[in-house]
């Protein structure tokens, strides 16, 4: 299984993972990690152990989904995963990407997944009314 | 106008510099001063590709950061200058480099590390590194963002987390 993690600034990712749930039902290997009141070192180190105890678990792969790009989040998320081939980091996680991962995942091959989440997190920002 | 903000940050690059302060000074260049990340090139990318493009990045060692602060030129950046330790600022200012005071903000809890506000924790060797701070002349303040509440941290202050340890 492909497991996922939603690392974010406060407890946005809490409740994106907990509203995947809601629609979805409850699901595994997507768990959420919030930077408040940590150093990056101690970021770092608790997205290495979730990256470890998947590999433990046999995981096929490890997405990590950051709330923006440049910011602790996702330096930490750079520096635990690596050059690791079986890892990948998308900035600007939203819901449609939460979605996707969770239908997808099991279909699809790693970078194939990763890819498709990219283009329905892009297409899931839209102008969809208000003129 | 060389440096607008020395600060001592754990995260070091992240939204609060990139964003909340170089938004506020508009700095020309930020400095990273670290031996760790500037002898590993590939974590030196890391961060320096967290800077947004209209700002220059530098990942340097301590004594170099020192360097080339002090050099002629850098009179004519605005610059930023952060260290992931208090211990490390002190390093640069007993190297020479012209501080104008010294910035507290991220010193996230640690084991051995006592509050001194919600987002500055303290051992005895940053104590250390900061009484040296005040001793060269520095005025150290404690403030996580622009517009924030800034907190002014003394001798008092220090002498009271010291009797917390």
């Amino acid at each position: 299984m492909i497991r996922a993690l939603v690392i974010t600034h406060g407890n946005i990712g809490a409740e994106l993972v907990r509203v995947t749930g809601l629609i979805l039902g409850p699901v595994e290997g997507l768990a959420a990690l919030s930077n408040s009141g940590k150093s990056l070192a101690d970021l770092r180190a608790a997205i290495a152990d979730w990256l470890a105890e998947g590999d433990a678990a046999g995981a096929t792969g490890g997405i990590v989904f950051v709330d923006d790009y440049g910011g602790s989040c996702a330096t930490a998320a750079q520096l635990a995963c690596g050059h690791d081939p079986g890892r990948a980091i998308l900035s600007g996680v939203n819901l449609a990407m939460l979605l996707g991962f969770l239908t997808w995942r099991e279909g699809d091959g790693f970078e194939e997944l990763v890819g498709r989440l990219v283009r329905k997190g892009r297409e899931a920002i839209t102008r969809v009314g208000g003129r | 106008m060389p440096v607008v903000l020395a600060r001592v940050d754990d995260r070091l690059i992240h939204g609060q510099v990139t964003v909340g302060w170089s938004e506020r000074l508009r700095p020309d260049r930020i400095v990273l001063a670290s031996n760790e990340i500037a002898a590993d090139p590939w974590q030196s990318r890391v961060y320096a590709s967290s800077v947004p493009p209209a700002i220059a990045v530098s990942v340097v060692s301590v004594a170099r950061a020192a360097a080339a602060l002090r050099a002629p030129e850098a009179a004519h950046e605005r610059t930023i200058v952060l260290t992931g330790t208090a211990a490390e600022m002190g390093d640069l200012a007993h190297l020479g480099a012209p501080l104008p005071g010294v910035n507290l903000g991220g010193m996230h809890f640690g084991a051995g590390k006592v509050e001194m506000l919600p987002f500055v924790f303290v051992d005895r060797r940053d104590l250390e590194a900061l009484a040296r701070l005040l001793a060269a002349g520095l005025a150290l303040t404690a403030q996580q963002v622009p517009g924030g509440r800034e907190y002014a941290v003394g001798a008092q202050q220090l002498a009271e987390m010291e009797s917390r340890l």
